[in-house]
């Protein structure tokens, strides 16, 4: 590493991020740049073996089928920036869309109905911010505690039956084009933007990656460890359930069994996208990405004919393949690798 | 010259372990006291106790001749205290300026990070330390040891703290790396801060030392001038060979009487 050396006699301190590593080769290290080259291969293989591929209702249909997995890894990554993990997304979702269609259906106005349903997730965020934080349960236990409890108390309360009909009004949010586009579109546009803003630009995201990174260190330099990482915690149920009432939304009815397994969806968009399981490193454009990928992987595969069984090969050697990359890029950067 | 820190007859127990026993010691401004002494001589507890880790059991502590009570280490910061712990607390995936700036951005508009002044300030503090490193916006996993303590030390020393205690500061370090963080510590004097540092290597000690204050067992065996202080003498004070100053004084009394 020869770049970390003092080069000069001169104490001159280097204040451009020139001397951080010339653009073109950070560029071509980051893991959102491999995943646009994946990206762009496959779409061009699969547009020379299907017409499908260049029609713009494929692709609407692929931005609308990642929305719902774009919208809670954004905030996931919060939680993996910050050193935690979040297993319970996948029942939180479903908390959300049957919170928000019983609410409708006894009679409740939309948007409060909305309100009530994002704001039950949270509440589960904040159950699992709490237990983790204040309590010393670990992550992984909580939440997998979470993700079996929310989904129990959803199945008892709906007697696990579908939540149907639902108003046309409520259903339009998630179904209705502006410009164009499908509404859904803007609203993950406008979570996507929001997370990343939040933590690349915020004092909140420096102590979000500062507590992923170092928790003792951290800590001894005065920033709320806890409260913090509570707040990350419930940010990602509050998203979570926002997702599951626009899944309500779109399907017209609230399903108990919606979002089984969404939670190794939404993790695999996030460490496709570079975001790492150690804490500290990670980013939401890369989730997007991630989130993209999947999406394009599942219609992309399908009109290609292929198998949809062997769907999940292709993510379960890209997940593998998006950590080795980081591994890799860790050992460059870092003097000690360690599990860092 | 009044001393700006001050210990008087502070004693600190951990159950029926005693760790400081009536020990007394006084840091000025714009020198460096260095504590000496074996494992178990009650240095760490003496740098926590004056970083407000631990509360002392009896007597007090006193900051420009008042009397303080560190409740916390945050209080010991207000108080113009900063500490450089053995184990650093740099986070190594923010780079050098977040990492100098930990715990107390500069904000615009309430919860934006203001980069831009954080690594200018960054980067005078560093430049004016004379600390060498590439950017200030490398991350600081790709620092050097020695590059690292720099950083830290610059940190505590950008808190404006008029007193910066050091634990250990060159464990670890090579060579070239140690003369660096000794020039960062004579920086700090010579800009009238008081530094306390505790240190193993005989030859730092001389190299930095104003006064060298010699722990052995919880108790104080002797301060020493370092232009006044002779290594060998050192040396037995730290192993007990030589008869610590308490007793001497309280054997000249005896035989004057």
């Amino acid at each position: 590493m020869s770049a970390s050396e003092p080069h000069a006699a001169e104490a001159e301190v280097d204040r451009s991020a020139t001397a951080a590593g010339w653009w073109l080769t950070r560029l071509v290290l980051s893991p959102q740049f491999a995943l646009v080259i994946v990206i762009i291969v496959f779409v061009a293989f699969g547009a020379t073996h299907s017409d499908q591929f260049l029609k713009v209702g494929t692709w609407i249909n692929i931005l609308r089928n990642a929305v719902f997995i774009a919208i809670v890894a954004s905030f996931t990554t919060f939680v993996f920036v910050s050193g935690g993990l979040d297993l319970s997304v996948g029942s939180v979702f479903a908390v959300g869309a049957m919170a928000s269609a019983g609410l409708l259906y006894i009679g409740w106005p939309i948007l409060p109905a909305i309100l009530a349903g994002s704001g039950a997730g949270a509440l589960c965020g904040l159950i699992n911010g709490a237990l983790i934080n204040y309590y010393g349960i670990p992550p992984f236990i909580t939440t997998l505690g979470m993700l079996y409890a929310a989904r129990s108390l959803v199945v008892y309360f709906t007697g696990g039956q579908p939540i149907a009909p639902l108003p046309d009004a409520f259903s339009t949010i998630a179904r209705a084009d502006f410009l164009g586009l499908p509404l859904l579109l803007y609203y993950a546009a406008a979570v996507v933007i929001f997370a990343q803003i939040l933590l690349q630009t915020t004092t909140f995201g420096d102590a979000v990656r500062a507590i992923g990174g170092n928790r003792e260190a951290a800590s001894n330099a005065g920033i709320n460890v806890r409260a913090i990482s509570t707040v990350v915690y419930t940010l990602s149920g509050l998203s979570a359930a926002f997702a599951g009432v626009l899944m309500s939304a779109r399907l017209g009815s609230g399903q108990p069994s919606i979002g089984v397994g969404f939670e190794l969806q939404v993790i695999s968009a996030v460490i496709i996208g570079g975001t790492s399981l150690f804490g500290g490193i990670g980013s939401v454009l890369g989730a997007l990405l991630g989130s993209l990928i999947l999406s394009i992987l599942t219609t992309g595969l399908i009109l290609l004919r292929i198998d949809p069984v062997l769907q999940d090969f292709v993510i379960g050697v890209i997940i593998v393949a998006a950590v080795g990359i980081d591994q890799l890029r860790r050992r460059r950067m870092y003097r000690s690798v360690g599990t860092r | 010259m009044t001393a700006i820190l001050e210990l008087r007859h502070v004693s600190k127990a951990f159950g029926h372990v005693v760790a400081l026993d009536d020990v007394s010691l006084q840091a000025r401004a714009g020198s460096v006291l260095v504590i000496v002494g074996d494992n178990g001589a009650g240095k760490s507890t003496m740098i926590k106790v004056l970083a407000g880790v631990y509360p002392v059991d009896r007597g007090e502590m006193l900051i420009d001749g008042r009397p303080v009570n560190l409740t916390s280490p945050a209080k010991a910061r207000e108080h113009g205290i900063s500490v450089v712990f053995q184990n650093l607390a740099l986070v190594e995936c923010l780079d050098v300026a977040a990492n100098m700036y930990l715990g107390r951005p500069i904000r615009y508009a309430g919860f934006f990070a203001d980069r831009r002044a954080m690594v200018e300030g960054a980067a005078d503090t560093l430049k004016a330390l004379k600390v060498r490193i590439p950017s200030v916006r490398v991350p600081v996993g790709v620092l050097s040891g020695g590059q690292r303590q720099g950083v830290a030390i610059a940190r505590a020393v950008q808190q404006d703290a008029r007193i910066v205690l050091l634990d250990e500061p060159t464990a670890a370090l090579g060579y070239r790396e140690t003369q660096q963080v000794i020039t960062i510590i004579r920086e700090l004097r010579d800009a009238g801060k008081s530094v306390v540092l505790i240190s193993h290597d005989l030859e730092v000690v001389f190299d930095v030392a104003d006064e060298i204050q010699v722990m052995r067992l919880g108790r104080v065996q002797g301060v020493r001038r370092r232009e006044n202080a002779d290594k060998s003498e050192i040396v037995g004070l730290i192993t007990g060979a030589i008869e610590p100053d308490r007793e001497q004084v309280a054997r000249e009394a005896e035989s004057a009487r």
